[in-house]
């Protein structure tokens, strides 16, 4: 045996030795995890992805996966207050970058490093969170149909060329929480002082406001309002369905960062595990893709036409205090 | 002992004594052991998530931890002057919402019920249906057909009458009153009907016989007869209009109009994190508001009982001959119906068949699809939902109506102490913003010493909690109309207090129980508000699935499912008309 020969075996040995437990312990929890029968989700990723994957991890495991779909706020509210009752009922949460830190805070989650964290980017993982699997990308969508690609609007900066006046829909920022989140972060983009005159120009647009970013997207589908701030998936949910939507190629998009952990009072904490290491795997992550999620494992994108030339800006954490502070704020800028 | 002293204790021996006998009397009477129970339940239901939300508002840490007595949610709440305008919106809301729920409902009844226009009683029944569409659906299809940029409506105007901007736009203050309306008509229906077809008709036939002409009578026997079921559906409308959020989010905002729930919304509900204190401090400033014209309400139906309890005989008020006119009354009945029914119906065919919501072009009818019933077809979690529904409309409407009876049979038949009090108490959970409510039923239960959370009987108990007064108000209206002299024929004959209540109350009751029945089940097969809260993962109803398919954009879905639950809602309607004479009552 040359010595090249004896280091490759050395290695393999090695590496047997060193994944041989983990393997163990792997299959050891997926015992345990069969034998809980069920894990239970709380969640604000849309019912439809979600339940294909849990579909697909019932398959393959024998393991229901029972989810509560709600908003992110009502999501921490139910989540908050059960923990705090003594009566968890959940083993796993889903949902946005701002609750689940707040949830961490108070210390409902417990530290579980999964195995199909190793294949996120680094910038993508969250000391306390785990993998940012998703980003939930904002960004200006228009219905072909009603605007044509040459009158549409190019750049943020166009949307408040008075042309646009009465034909744009986007959220309520003072009601709608990651509105508030994504006009507070526009400074990021444009640096503050351009930042604040924007926003005054924007709100002088008097565009329509609506309850959240799925209303303002339907107004832009059914051709009410012909723009629309809303997610960019929207474009190509809505386009496979057949509405003439497309989005503006804004080169840097804000959006929100979305995570999965573990509860410590987990009811079924095997399953909870056995379903986030499957969540974050590779089949998991193209199926969303496919559905049109901006999922972060790389070369993984959306089928939507230049969702490889996003370059996606993190919106700033605001906190309690600083969403109540921007929403009085745009109070007086929007609704004045 | 001095002799005083012996007097003394004689005399309170005596009255211990005769308290005593007083007690044992009360308790030897089945009727007494029947209102302690039922008072029970009842005051426990209402009083214990009531106790919560007023604990929320007093504190300022949310469920679970230790917090502070503090009435800063108070001060926050009621010293903010912005408040007080958005308070004068909500009251022209409430007023012109309730108003015009009142004069739909009144024309649909007297149309219905006194005249002999042609297809009345189809009219009479289709009346119902729009009390099965969630409120939800019906502002969105609204938002549809009188939008102004494509509403359908406007657009089909635009074209027809060459004109360039349709002339309707939802997005106003009438816009949002004529929707609000139009959802709350079924109610103020389904009371003024009742109250029309229990007048007694021997005081319209004497003022016909002393020369009356059909106006006059109308004018001065009708109207002040049925004035009292108007002024209860009114406030009971404006109580409703008043605390709705949906049909505000839909229209309210994008026109920029301002009412209070959307001001909760924003600064309790919405906020983040949500502050649940602040919504409980809201949502009791709201049960004040709410009670005052619940006491207005019971005023008014009071009378309408003194009214209706002339004899105890069965009737049917004299139907006015029309003429020609039957043919126009006919034609104004099937206007109201096709706003109330026909048109949020046909807008929920048209989303449930379309691959995604549009203005329909010549193009659209190549790309119908039944994607969407397939979906409600095949999917096991609809199938779960649709069961899980059903099992809590039937099974919540009959343990609401049972409870029903017997608190209405309580206070308007017995003379027990304190029997007023359970009719107040079954009001309180209802004056209560819904979200508010739900937030104290889940602080009241999710520590339950009985591990009702995560079950489904926690919802049964949020739904009997919270709409126990329709059951009450359909009951008693029944029950006034029976002659007390059947019921002491009974006891006369020797029978006992359940065997009279069983044998003679109940099936006399029955028209009265049905039509509450069918009041809850038609709201339990789609509640959302109080059910979001309080379903566990893997038991989820209707409601939340509708709820959750619309926040994920699947209008089709949402429509399709809605026009299924309609369809069970109207086969349950038929059945427990069969078995209640309701319509003949």
């Amino acid at each position: 045996m040359k010595f090249k020969d004896g280091f490759y075996v050395g290695l393999a040995i090695f590496a047997l030795l060193v994944t041989a437990p983990a393997l163990a312990q792997d299959a050891k929890m997926l015992e345990a995890a069969k034998k809980e029968g069920k894990a239970v989700v709380y969640g604000s990723l849309e019912s439809d992805s979600a339940n294909s994957i849990f579909n697909e991890f019932k398959k393959k495991t024998g393991i229901t996966v029972d989810y509560w779909r709600a908003s992110a706020t009502k999501v921490m509210d139910r989540a908050l207050s059960e923990y705090r009752a003594g009566r968890p009922l959940f083993d796993v949460i889903l949902t946005n970058d701002n609750p689940m830190q707040i949830m961490f805070k108070e210390g409902i989650f417990a530290k579980y490093e999964s195995p199909s964290a190793k294949d996120f980017p680094q910038n993508a993982i969250d000391p306390n969170l785990g993998p940012r699997y998703r980003n939930v990308v904002i960004g200006v969508v228009y219905n072909k149909s009603a605007i044509k690609e040459a009158d549409a609007p190019k750049s943020l900066q166009d949307l408040v060329n008075p042309k646009y006046r009465g034909k744009l829909v986007m959220p309520d920022p003072t009601q709608h929480t990651t509105t508030t989140q994504w006009v507070a972060s526009l400074e990021k983009l444009m640096g503050k002082e351009k930042a604040e005159k924007y926003i005054r120009d924007l709100a002088a647009m008097k565009p329509i406001l609506v309850e959240s970013l799925l209303p303002a997207a339907e107004r832009v589908v059914t051709g009410e309002t012909p723009i629309a701030i809303t997610y960019v998936k929207y474009a190509y949910i809505y386009g496979q369905k057949g509405a003439p939507l497309d989005y503006v190629r804004l080169g840097k998009f804000m959006g929100d960062g979305h995570y999965l952990t573990l509860s410590n009072k987990a009811p079924h904490p095997n399953a909870g595990k056995a379903m986030i290491d499957y969540f974050l795997g590779p089949e998991s992550m193209k199926m969303m893709a496919k559905l049109g999620e901006f999922v972060n494992r790389k070369g993984v994108y959306p089928p939507l036409a230049d969702a490889d030339k996003i370059e996606f800006v993190e919106m700033y954490d605001l906190g309690s205090k600083g969403f109540a502070q921007k929403k009085k704020e745009y109070q007086q800028i929007f609704l004045r | 002992m001095s002799v005083n002293e012996t007097a003394q204790a004689v005399e309170t021996d005596v009255s211990t004594a005769w308290g005593r006998s007083r007690l044992g009397a009360f308790l030897s009477q089945p009727v007494s052991w029947v209102f302690i129970i039922v008072g029970g339940i009842i005051a426990f239901l209402s009083l214990y998530p009531t106790f919560f939300l007023f604990y929320g508002s007093l504190t300022d840490a949310p469920l679970g931890v230790p917090g502070h007595f503090t009435v800063q949610n108070y001060v926050r709440a009621y010293t903010d002057p912005e408040a007080y305008p958005l308070l004068l919106n909500s009251f022209i809301f409430g007023f012109g919402a309730s108003g015009l729920s009142i004069v739909f409902a009144l024309t649909l009844a007297w149309i219905t019920i006194r005249t002999n226009a042609p297809y009345r009683r189809l009219f009479e029944l289709t009346a119902i249906v729009p009390n099965i569409l969630p409120p939800i659906l019906v502002s969105i299809s609204w938002v549809m057909l009188l939008n102004p940029s494509n509403g359908l409506i406007n657009a089909g105007l635009v074209q027809l009458l060459g004109i360039e901007k349709g002339p309707f736009n939802i997005y106003s203050m009438p816009g949002l009153i004529f929707v609000e309306g139009l959802i709350l008509t079924p109610l103020a229906f389904l009371i003024i009907a009742a109250a029309m077809k229990s007048m007694d008709p021997s005081l319209e036939e004497s003022a016909k016989t002393l020369g009356s002409n059909e106006f006059g009578i109308m004018r001065r026997i009708t109207f002040p007869l049925i004035r009292p079921a108007i002024l209860a559906a009114a406030t009971l409308n404006f109580v409703r209009a008043v605390e709705s959020f949906d049909t505000p989010a839909i229209i309210a905002l994008p026109a920029r109009i301002e009412v209070f729930t959307t001001k909760i919304w924003r600064e309790a509900l919405g906020s983040f994190p949500t502050n649940h204190n602040l919504a409980a401090a809201y949502g009791v400033g709201i049960l004040g508001i709410a009670l005052v014209f619940v006491y207005l309400y019971r005023r008014f139906t009071s009378q309408v009982e003194s009214f209706s309890t002339v004899t105890g005989k069965g009737f049917r008020p004299h139907q006015i001959d029309l003429g020609p006119w039957r043919y126009a009354a006919s034609g104004l009945a099937l206007l109201l119906l096709i706003m109330l029914v026909a048109l949020p119906i046909l807008v929920l065919i048209l989303v449930a068949i379309l691959p995604y919501y549009h203005v329909p072009t010549w193009q659209t009818w190549q790309n119908l699809t039944l994607d969407n019933f397939r979906y409600v077809w095949v999917t096991p979690r609809v199938h779960k939902a649709f069961m899980n529904s059903l099992f809590l409309a039937l099974v919540g409407a009959t343990a609401c109506m049972l409870l029903a009876s017997l608190a209405s049979y309580i206070t308007v038949r017995t003379k027990i102490a304190g029997r007023g009090i359970i009719e107040g108490l079954v009001f309180i959970p209802w004056a209560f913003p819904g979200t508010a409510m739900a937030l104290g039923l889940l602080w009241a239960y999710v520590d339950f010493p009985v591990p009702v959370y995560g079950t489904i009987w926690i919802i049964l108990i949020a739904y009997v909690t919270r709409f126990l007064p329709y059951g009450l108000r359909a009951v008693t209206s029944t029950i006034i109309q029976v002659h007390k002299e059947l019921e002491e024929a009974s006891i006369v004959c020797g029978a006992g207090f359940m065997a009279t209540f069983r044998r003679v109350m109940i099936p006399m009751m029955r028209p009265g129980v049905m039509a509450g029945w069918i009041i809850l089940v038609t709201i339990f097969m789609r509640e959302f508000s109080a059910t979001l809260f309080l379903y566990s993962p893997g038991a989820e109803p209707l409601g939340p699935l509708l709820y959750f398919l619309y926040l994920d954009g699947m209008r089709g879905r949402v429509a399709a499912i809605g026009l299924v639950i309609s369809v069970i809602s109207i086969i349950l309607i038929a059945i427990a008309q069969r078995y209640s004479r309701w319509d003949t009552k």
